[in-house]
């Protein structure tokens, strides 16, 4: 944390830098996109400015999760090659006016982003909002450096599974040493931790020890909200929801007692310890 | 001998393509045929322990193309199945250390040893893709009944039909019971927006985190419901006309309970 501050002067006369945080996990399909609509959906009920930016260029999600697919006019490759301007490619969310999406170009090349490009255009973004979301590709390709190049702050999406963990932990190997990247441990089943046939929150936590930011555990309602392009951290009643939105209050500074889904060890730390021998 | 080269692929991370291979790899292996499993997720390698082989690793994929060791040397064989062997990925290497031809290569060689050669491709579809599927001459393409999978899925059909790669589809995870309540896309709707071919339908089932934590492929347990259908999928690769099992809408069995049940 220190570092980073040291890293950033404040400047007296600029407005508020906004904090750039890009949700990363190296696996695919362990909830990065969720993540990021989520999490910026709950940050903007909590009255903050938000831009969630889809860097999967060629896969783009995010509009999808957010349901405004219909909206996206422009892209971020139309930005960043001065064909359409910021104000005209942002996309305003229909449900909170905090909220702005900027899409990813779907029938384009990720090769086609210069890092360069994309960290003028995340300062720029920081410029205007308080958070910046960046929702990076899987992989540790091109689309992955791109995706951080511009932050300064990360949070890996991990699943409690063993893929997955040696996944997490290579992505932190590759993020800069003076990040002190956040964890969230994403489609937990209590009920298989407990019958031992699932990873516990410390098992994966054993190995990757991250600031723990939240624990989410696995319900379809996550499937249907995305396929009706509805986050679930506007939905009152939903427990993923309340989750999603106590991850939003601790990324803002509210003082959040660690996330209360822990079960018992189970014993797949053997395995697990045996496979990583340190991040180099 | 020459054997076929089947690449797995789907565009959208997690959907479980490193799974179908593991598993259609054993079901085949099963049967009797000699099946090489290749993982060219360079840098994120994870069908060595899908397959719970990771501690059995001395030679990778990149080492053979640099000419490291001889491609046998590299090859792990599978202590259940003797006639399922794997090529690992490197771990702490980039995705362009192999090229296109290279890897076209290395796949050409697998196939005159072995019935099938079954190639882990990544997730996206940037360098990792794109030499992935450059040795192959079929694809599996992997979904889930989700929007942005389909979508993704669409993307990775398109790319397939520019390189002249005929391609059938599973669709993975499918949840009988969120089809039924409307709340998912039934097997029929992906297979229509993707305009492709069936090749498997198979389940959603926890049974599976579990069998890939521990790192043996679900087909081990013959009375799993999941081996079933990885058997179906076998014998369709093979040219078998296997009927599909429809669990979109209650089957007869399922109805008859209802029945007496509600009597």
């Amino acid at each position: 944390m220190e570092a980073r501050v040291q890293r950033e002067p404040a400047r007296a006369t600029a407005p508020p830098r906004g904090r750039a945080i890009v949700i990363t996990s190296g696996k695919g399909g362990v909830g990065k996109t969720t993540t990021t609509a989520n999490v910026g959906t709950a940050l903007a009920a909590l009255g903050h400015k938000v831009v969630l930016v889809d860097a999967d260029v060629g896969l783009r999600n995010l509009d999808i999760v957010l349901g405004l697919e219909s909206r996206v006019k422009f892209h971020l490759l139309d930005v960043l090659e001065e064909k359409a301007t910021l104000d005209e490619a942002l996309v305003r969310d229909k449900r909170s006016e905090n909220l702005s999406l900027l899409a990813a170009a779907q029938t384009r090349e990720k090769e086609d982003v210069v890092t360069a490009h994309m960290v003028a255009l995340i300062e720029r973004l920081r410029e205007r909002f308080e958070y910046v979301l960046i929702d990076c590709p899987a992989g540790i390709e091109m689309g992955f450096k791109n995706a951080i190049a511009g932050a300064n702050h990360a949070i890996v999406v991990c699943t409690p599974e063993v893929s997955a963990v040696r996944d997490a932990d290579r992505v932190v190997g590759l993020l800069p040493n003076d990040w002190r990247p956040e964890l969230i441990i994403n489609r937990l089943r209590p009920l298989l931790v407990k019958k031992g046939k699932m990873l516990s929150v410390d098992d994966v936590n054993g190995i990757l020890r991250l600031p723990l930011l939240g624990v989410i555990a696995d319900e379809p309602g996550v499937i249907v909200a995305t396929n009706r392009g509805e986050p679930l951290a506007l939905d009152a009643a939903s427990e993923t929801g309340a989750a999603y939105r106590a991850i939003a209050a601790k990324l803002a500074g509210a003082d959040i007692a660690a996330p209360s889904v822990r079960v018992p060890s189970t014993g797949f730390f053997s395995k697990l310890g045996s496979l990583f021998g340190g991040r180099g | 001998m020459s054997g076929r080269r089947i690449v797995i692929t789907s565009g959208k991370g997690g959907v479980g393509k490193t799974t179908t291979t593991v598993n259609v790899g054993a079901a085949l292996a099963k049967r009797g045929h000699k099946v090489v499993l290749v993982d060219t997720d360079i840098g994120l390698r994870n069908l060595d322990l899908v397959l719970g082989v990771e501690k059995r690793i001395v030679f990778d994929l990149v080492e053979v193309v640099e000419g490291r060791c001889q491609l046998r040397q590299a090859l792990i064989k599978d202590k259940r199945f003797e006639s399922l062997s794997m090529l690992p990925a490197a771990q702490t290497r980039e995705k362009e250390a192999v090229s296109e031809a290279q890897m076209s290569a290395v796949i050409d060689e697998l196939a005159e040893m072995a019935d099938f050669v079954l190639i882990d491709c990544p997730a996206g579809i940037e360098h990792g893709f794109r030499s992935a599927i450059a040795g192959a001459k079929e694809a599996i393409v992997v979904t889930t009944p989700e929007v942005s999978a389909i979508r993704d899925a669409d993307r990775v059909v398109g790319k397939l039909t520019a390189a002249k790669i005929p391609f059938r589809l599973i669709v993975n995870r499918v949840r009988p019971e969120m089809v039924k309540s409307g709340d998912m896309m039934s097997v029929d709707d992906v297979c229509e927006i993707l305009a492709s071919e069936l090749l498997g339908a198979v389940p959603d089932d926890e049974e599976i985190i579990d069998t890939t934590n521990r790192g043996e492929p679900i087909v081990l347990d013959e009375t799993n419901k999941l081996a079933i259908v990885y058997d179906k999928i076998a014998r369709r690769l093979e040219g078998e006309l296997v009927p599909f099992t429809t669990f979109d809408t209650p089957n007869f069995l399922s109805r008859m309970l209802t029945i007496f049940k509600a009597g």
